[in-house]
């Protein structure tokens, strides 16, 4: 009886200890997360449709159906990012994932005070160097020092009703994410 | 001996099946740790920022969801109604009562699978603010069903189980620390057809 009592309670353990390790591993070796899925759709710097508005499966789960939504992927190894848009739209709003998938840094439309998209993302050292000697490149820019290496930007454009839809998808097809 | 080994094998059975089984559990629920709860509406605040408890962090990678930051806005989603019934799409609901602020807001019926059930008319499968009416004091009633309704009139068609969802963009609630301290409209059941 207390063999079986201690057994069980060994067992017990051990479900506990792999309990917190399959969790805990699992965002690494997810191939269903966001970055996988992007990463299926487009190359890096390749801003690509995520929302489910031409009638295929959306890449990316749980948006809202009002709001169409574009991404990229960028490496800040390679420079910082830079991600425009022209054009006015009722609301915009630019997330900066990390490699998990997780939101470092969120700001909408009236973060800027002309209301137009112009965001770089950067490292920490890069925005030392960019501070020095502002390219003109980023002079209207919205400098964010984002903590991650990989990530993934995304560009959420709500859209009121049908007849915003040629005006948010021609406002998501100019978004520009390049390497400068 | 044998009895050795058979204890061994069953030890090791248990731990791998239960920890693989509890996990799978826990990410399938859609309670978890982190959550804020308003009436029937839950809402998790820290979901997909690096802050966010194990659990959601597991889940936003295996579901490769990209959750809204807190500049951006708060999601809310109700699986039942003010009587604690699983909502039903088959069944009309009156979701009535004061919103909090927030620069606009969004909400519209998703099926079991957390994908929006479309309207099957020519009714858009979403509502906002921007287009509700509105009672003097600045609540809003909302008709969900798949009977039309005067007033503002969220489609929903189907059968099975289905759950609201309510978004706030731009919203001062999101961000500051009182998200329990704000009032969510209420969900009313007004009748079912069977």
């Amino acid at each position: 009886m207390t063999r079986l009592l201690y057994s069980a309670f060994v067992a017990l353990v051990g479900a506990a200890i792999v309990h917190i390790t399959v969790l805990l591993l699992l965002p690494h070796f997810s191939d269903r997360d966001a970055w996988a899925r992007l990463a299926e759709a487009a190359d890096y710097y390749k801003p690509v449709r995520i929302d489910a508005a031409a009638g295929e499966v959306p890449i990316v789960r749980s948006l809202d159906p009002l709001f169409y939504a574009s991404a990229c992927r960028f490496d800040l190894a390679d420079g910082p990012v830079h991600v425009q848009a022209p054009g006015n739209v009722p609301f915009w709003s630019v997330s900066i994932y990390n490699r998990g998938g997780q939101n470092v840094y969120a700001f909408t439309d009236r973060a800027t005070d002309t209301g137009q998209l112009d965001v770089v993302a950067l490292s920490a050292a890069q925005m030392i160097e960019t501070r020095k000697q502002l390219p003109d490149a980023f002079r209207n820019s919205i400098l964010v020092e984002a903590p991650v290496g990989l990530g993934i930007i995304v560009v959420r454009v709500f859209v009121p009703d049908q007849s915003w839809q040629p005006t948010a998808t021609r406002f998501l097809r100019n978004v520009a994410c390049s390497r400068s | 001996m044998l009895k050795t080994v058979l204890t061994i094998f069953f030890i090791i059975c248990v731990a791998v099946l239960g920890g693989g089984a509890s996990v799978w559990y826990m990410l399938n629920s859609k309670e978890s740790v982190g959550a804020v709860t308003i009436g029937r509406w839950t809402a998790f605040p820290e979901i997909g920022t690096p802050d966010a408890d194990p659990y959601a962090k597991a889940r936003i990678a295996r579901e490769g969801v990209l959750a809204l930051g807190r500049a951006e806005g708060l999601t809310f989603t109700a699986q039942r109604d003010a009587a604690g019934d699983p909502l039903r799409r088959e069944c009309s609901y009156t979701i009535e009562g004061p919103v909090p602020p927030a620069r606009f807001w969004t909400v519209y019926a998703a099926d079991a699978d957390d994908a929006i059930i479309e309207s099957r008319k020519l009714r858009p499968s979403a509502l906002h603010s921007y287009q509700l009416l509105r009672r003097p004091d600045n609540s809003v009633t909302i008709a969900a069903g798949a009977d039309p309704s005067p007033g503002n009139w969220l489609a929903v068609s189907g059968t099975g189980r289905m759950s609201f969802v309510l978004t706030f963009y731009d919203t001062p609630i999101a961000s500051s620390t009182g998200v329990s301290d704000i009032e969510l409209p209420e969900i009313i059941n007004a009748g079912c057809d069977d």
